[in-house]
């Protein structure tokens, strides 16, 4: 909870410093409201990459949300679709970690969906005001302090907990490798082409390298 | 960048966003993930980030740089050993910020 106020000033300095007017960058923090993936495209709108582009780093940066929609769907099948709707657009990972640890799918609790409103509305809220202090206040600070850096910074922060095996370990690198060799590449596919080596070294570290904690 | 762009990248990355978390959730419970698919999507985050961040610290001026001279670089690096040591978003930014503005002030 701490981290997402800094998080969201950061992000809304950011939208601002790409070129987003004040009323894009209030609806994109209100719409997308996924940092991770509003930080990673940011980069992508300066070099004038081509939409589709943005739209596959955005993905690929929240395909974590795909894993934590599978895990919540038993614990909120019984809801409303209405219901359902509202539980994903708020998701987030640090709610997601604290449900998960707390509640077991099978078990029925009628109040546990209650639990993951507030605990993500407190996110949400803490997240959009920080957003807004950034998008309205950003342009006070002055431009030799770098703090379009500050983005770059805030992705090392949320990257680092992501490093929690030796697979997802060589992921990570074989792909910072792939990027820094196909920066030149047109269009930004360097990017791209950088997160599909990564996913498939991972897939093949794990493979060949028993994981710690599993057998075989 | 035109106006256009932007809302189109608003709207877009706000669908991506919906639809990777609703993807299972809003369907209800009938569809379950593939473990191999799941084994997929655990590298697909971390890759990501890593190739945005990478090509960012250790390029300047659109060539490759691998230099203590390199502030972007050598502030990521700091600001990777903080995050690995606290795990406080603030204190990696404010880190790696200090160290951007402390190495440009000495190498200039």
């Amino acid at each position: 909870m701490v981290g997402i106020v800094p998080w969201g000033v950061v992000a809304g300095v950011a939208m601002v410093g790409a070129g987003l007017t004040k009323g894009q960058a209030v609806a994109m923090s209100l719409l997308v409201f996924a940092g991770s993936a509003q930080l990673a495209v940011l980069p992508l709108l300066i070099a004038k990459a081509p939409l589709w582009v943005m739209y596959a780093t955005a993905l690929a940066v929240n395909l974590r949300y795909v894993i934590y929609s599978a895990v919540l769907a038993p614990h909120f099948e019984h809801l409303s679709r209405p219901w359902r709707a509202l539980l994903s657009y708020i998701m987030v990972d640090g709610v997601f970690a604290l449900f998960v640890g707390r509640y077991r799918p099978d078990e029925a609790r009628d109040h546990k969906h209650w639990f993951f409103l507030g605990g993500s509305l407190v996110m949400w809220t803490g997240w959009q005001l920080a957003s807004m202090v950034g998008i309205f206040a950003g342009s006070l600070i002055p431009q030799s302090w770098s703090l379009e850096f500050a983005a770059t910074l805030a992705l090392i922060a949320v990257l680092v907990p992501l490093l929690h095996d030796r697979a997802i370990v060589c992921a990570a690198l074989a792909a910072g490798g792939v990027a820094l060799a196909a920066s030149k590449w047109p269009l930004n596919l360097g990017l791209l082409a950088a997160i599909a080596v990564g996913v498939v070294v991972g897939l093949v570290v794990a493979r060949t390298v028993p994981l710690k904690g599993r057998s075989g | 960048m035109d106006a256009w762009t932007g809302w189109a990248l608003i709207v877009g990355a706000a669908l991506v966003s919906f639809f990777s978390r609703a993807v299972f959730v809003l369907p209800g419970g009938h569809m379950r993930l593939p473990a191999t698919a799941e084994r997929a999507l655990r590298y697909a985050p971390a890759a990501a980030l890593m190739a945005i961040v990478v090509p960012d610290l250790a390029t300047a001026h659109g060539a490759l740089s691998i230099s203590i001279e390199n502030p972007r670089l050598v502030a990521g690096l700091v600001a990777f050993a903080l995050a690995t040591v606290t795990r406080n978003i603030l204190a990696t930014i404010a880190g790696g910020m200090a160290t951007l503005l402390l190495v440009r002030a000495l190498v200039a």
